[in-house]
């Protein structure tokens, strides 16, 4: 991807979220949980930004099975390590709005237990990365980690219709009875989640292509 | 009803005591929502930063190592 095309989408995704914060700001309070509901707005997005960044993670891999590409496999490195940081957002504003609603900061329920594996699953996926040397068999055990790592996403997507969960039913998308105009705002902070994700994973790929390419200058001078 | 008469009416029936109540509540709520989106922020940032300088030092191994292949040519 061209740089300017990069710093385009970051900045247009820098802009949205500065207007949204704006919107939100000026929001009326919930009338039964005030203030920390607008919270919402962010917890979501960064979610399903997660979730998507899982999915492609799931269709490099098994790319990269099939093809033996390696562009495959920095994209999967890629978008893993950026849904990583997206999914922490989540849990940790989970846990703050769980603080103020339910009065404690966690609860040992399906969805939030399922996230919880989600991100040991994908955090495990990078460190299984760093314990193998040799690129083709990291690449290749790493796919496999990655496509069983998806298992779980399903589950944490269904877990709150699958069972009786502490963690509430969606509120959007899901029949919940939020004012119209609050699903607009939820939406354009998805897409400025998805691009701001998306910048950051073009610019790890690079940097995974950095790394191959100063591991074979490496093998080279080892050669000589 | 709309959402922003809501306090209009529990003023006019609230006490002293439940109107400082509900200030301190709404108060700890701006509080915890801050703090939410200062840490979604901050993990944002810290990424970010760290990609950066992540960048920034495999560019400098590749240029050194880069030279040194150069020199033992």
């Amino acid at each position: 991807m061209k740089d300017k095309l990069l710093y385009l989408l970051g900045i247009v995704a820098m802009l949205i979220l500065v207007r949204d914060i704006n919107v939100i700001a000026r929001l009326p309070n919930e009338v039964n949980q005030g203030a920390i509901f607008k919270i919402i707005f962010f917890h979501v997005p960064v979610a399903i930004t997660a979730m998507f960044a899982a999915a492609v993670a799931l269709i490099a891999s098994v790319l990269f099975l099939i093809t033996r590409n390696f562009r495959y496999d920095a994209l999967a490195v890629g978008v893993t390590e950026v849904g990583l940081a997206f999914l922490a957002a989540n849990l940790v504003t989970g846990s703050i709005w769980g603080r103020i609603i339910w009065g404690q900061w966690w609860a040992w329920d399906a969805r939030l237990t399922s996230a919880l594996v989600c991100w040991i699953l994908y955090a495990a996926y990078l460190m299984l990365r760093r314990a193998v040397e040799e690129p083709t068999q990291r690449a290749t055990f790493a796919a496999v980690w990655s496509i069983f790592s998806f298992i779980d996403v399903p589950i944490v997507i269904f877990s709150i219709k699958w069972w009786r969960t502490q963690h509430p039913q969606p509120v959007f998308w899901g029949g919940g009875s939020i004012p119209h105009e609050w699903f607009a705002i939820a939406g354009w902070n998805l897409l400025a989640m998805v691009l701001l994700g998306t910048v950051l994973t073009v610019v790890r790929v690079r940097l995974e292509d950095a790394q191959r390419e100063l591991d074979s200058l490496r093998r080279t001078a080892h050669a000589m | 009803m709309h959402l922003t008469q809501i306090p209009m009416l529990f003023a006019q029936m609230a006490t002293p005591d439940d109107i400082v109540r509900e200030a301190a509540r709404l108060q700890r709520n701006y509080e915890f929502l801050s703090y939410g989106l200062t840490v979604a922020w901050l993990i944002l940032v810290i990424y970010v930063l760290f990609l950066v300088s992540r960048g920034r030092k495999l560019k400098r191994e590749i240029a050194s190592l880069k030279s040194m292949l150069e020199d033992r040519r």
